[in-house]
């Protein structure tokens, strides 16, 4: 092991660890002062970033892998447009119906495979049925969800006289939003819940034996997860203006478990700072290779399941 | 609403024809997925990109030589070859590891899908049909290619079925997948037992894309349409059946193939899924599945 990698151990791990979180306070806070132009990039990252630790509750702390993240997502993001362009009722509505649509939605799919232990291969096979079910219901029924139009476009009101529908005013939005709840899931995790849900993943059989509910812990983690995504969607929704089929795509559903990976699972700072590293070399790749970062995504993802299975995280911690 | 439209004989033919045709395609993917998953208990989602690269090499051998039946041939040989090399770097050593597993195979997909992505577009190719012609077949006149499909599909079927039931392989594929430890006492070499099963199974993949590219066209994501459906036809099938694989790919077919008469096609798609999702919940072992199943 290189005394490089070791001394960027200790500095994550040690001393330096209030001083680096300080600095990306500051740089989060600055980015649209540092790279003006750049905010609604910065917010898709932000929001992406979110959406990525909502998910590495399911696949990272609870262990069950969810081939339908991007039907929560995008049940958000549709929610928001549909109150908004069809209904014509306010932005702000459309959260908390995002979220309680979400946590219904959540309940029934969830409910009888959590509750029978259906196992882990089953799970996988169970959310790709529904995520595709999700994706065709999407595109086909024009009247809800105007097909593969979509639903837009529309921006978001103003708030205090501030225009929301500006890009910098919508950046520190979404600021405070993942803010918010990012630090409400870390506070989760850290919390005695988040053991529960890792032991539950490691023994689960054990951990019913010392009298937990497992199933309900799982199904909590489970809830909160397609809460958050679902709200990670609805504030997308807001960023772009317009809910399409592409927010429901096994393409995206693809695109959060690898960020997840490549950060390490089972860690929430890893998938999102991951997120928001992939999502601004996409942007950067865009110019340059056209086309190429889906390729280069998929070998950088195969090295990391492959090479690196504890994500960037596990290599920046190394064996402890 | 939807008019339900009279059917004449004629029709009712053609149709059920369609559904075969559709549905022995949707076998050959699905067979493969069942083997590996009934074997290895590995969910390869490396299935659905050998299906695009076997249709693709069709294409690309067809561009440069002009000969279907060759671009079928070389296509189906390299896909194999791919599918042994990744076999026996790569995947065997996830086999331990379900969830890795399908990681990993979802990753290989990935990369070979961006990869033809990158080399050919995402717009979709369409080939001609290398037999034209139409066959008088039951009072109707059915194009050639179609009923060809449905000739190698029963061929495979019967193939691969004497295989694993009558032949001294099929019984050491079965001894693998019900004790692998014990069948490696008695002498079966399991690693070799699972390559060659794994190896079929993506020839099948390969064959399964070659063959539909005159009739779908070809595009890098296609595997992915293909391998939901064929998990889902698995899954009420029987983990590892053969032979639910076959019968529940022909009730599949016939379904698509009458049930858009009623229904818009998305939604008979939709109805497929919600079918599949019933039964992981409630007979995880489908209609022919063993009553143990290996994870």
């Amino acid at each position: 092991m290189s005394s490089r990698m070791a001394d960027a151990r200790e500095l994550i791990r040690g001393s330096a660890r209030r001083p680096l979180l300080a600095v990306g306070v500051l740089v989060l806070l600055t980015v649209p002062i540092l790279a003006p132009g750049q905010s609604s990039l910065a917010t898709e990252a932000l929001i992406f970033a979110l959406f990525a630790i909502s998910v590495d509750i399911v696949l990272g702390y609870a262990g069950l892998l969810t081939l339908a993240p991007a039907a929560f997502f995008g049940l958000g993001a549709y929610s928001v447009a549909k109150v908004v362009v069809d209904y014509g009722q306010s932005f702000w509505l459309g959260f908390p119906v995002a979220i309680v649509l979400a946590i219904a939605l959540a309940v029934v799919i969830g409910y009888i495979p959590i509750k029978q232990r259906i196992g882990n291969v089953y799970f996988v096979l169970f959310t790709l049925a529904f995520g595709a079910i999700v994706t065709d219901f999407t595109t086909v029924t024009t009247s809800l969800t105007g097909g593969s139009n979509g639903l837009g476009f529309f921006s978001p009101p103003e708030v205090l006289g501030i225009d929301l529908g500006d890009g910098l005013p919508y950046y520190y939005f979404t600021l405070l939003i993942v803010a918010v709840f990012g630090l409400g899931i870390y506070r989760l995790i850290s919390s005695d819940y988040g053991d529960v849900l890792n032991a539950t993943r490691q023994n689960e059989l054990r951990m019913r034996y010392l009298g937990y509910d497992t199933n309900r812990e799982l199904m909590i983690a489970w809830i909160v997860s397609a809460a958050v995504s679902a709200l990670a969607g609805a504030v997308y929704v807001g960023m772009v203006g317009i809910a399409s089929p592409s927010l429901v795509s096994f393409g995206l559903t693809g695109d959060v478990i690898i960020w997840i990976i490549v950060g390490g699972t089972g860690t929430l700072l890893g998938p999102f700072l991951a997120a928001i590293a992939l999502v601004f070399t996409q942007e950067l790749l865009q110019t340059i290779w056209q086309g190429g970062y889906r390729l280069l995504l998929g070998l950088l993802f195969v090295v990391f399941v492959f090479v690196f299975p504890d994500g960037l995280i596990g290599l920046i911690r190394g064996d402890e | 609403m939807y008019e339900v439209p009279l059917i004449t004989a004629d029709n009712f033919v053609t149709y059920m024809l369609n559904g075969v045709s559709r549905g022995m395609i949707i076998f050959l993917v699905a067979s493969g997925l069942t083997l590996i998953f009934g074997l290895i208990g590995l969910i390869n989602f490396a299935h659905g990109a050998m299906l695009a690269l076997g249709g693709y090499g069709t294409y690309v051998v067809l561009q440069t030589m002009d000969n279907f039946w060759l671009g079928l041939g070389i296509s189906v040989v390299l896909v194999t070859l791919l599918g042994y090399v990744l076999e026996r770097k790569v995947l065997y050593w996830l086999y331990d590891e379900p969830l890795l597993g399908f990681l990993g195979t979802f990753g290989i997909g990935l990369v070979i899908e961006e990869a033809l992505a990158v080399q050919f577009g995402s717009r979709s190719y369409t080939i001609q049909s290398p037999i034209p012609q139409s066959t008088e077949l039951l009072g109707v006149t059915y194009p050639s290619y179609r009923l060809f499909v449905i000739l190698v599909g029963a061929v495979v079927a019967a193939g691969v079925g004497l295989l694993l039931t009558r032949t001294r392989l099929g019984l050491e594929i079965h001894a693998t997948a019900n004790r692998q430890p014990t069948a490696e006492i008695l002498g079966v070499n399991t690693t070799r037992i699972y390559t060659v099963t794994f190896v079929l199974g993506t020839a099948l993949a390969a064959l399964a894309g070659a063959l539909t590219a005159p009739i779908t066209s070809i595009y890098p994501t296609i595997g992915l349409d293909y391998i939901t459906m064929a998990f889902l036809v698995i899954i009420v099938g029987g983990m590892g059946s053969f032979k639910g694989s076959f019968v529940v790919s022909m009730i599949v077919g016939q379904t698509i193939a009458f049930g858009w008469l009623v229904l818009e096609p998305t939604y008979v798609r939709i109805l497929v899924f919600v079918a599949a999702m019933v039964f992981i919940l409630y007979k995880p072992r489908g209609f022919f599945g063993k009553p143990e199943v290996h994870e």
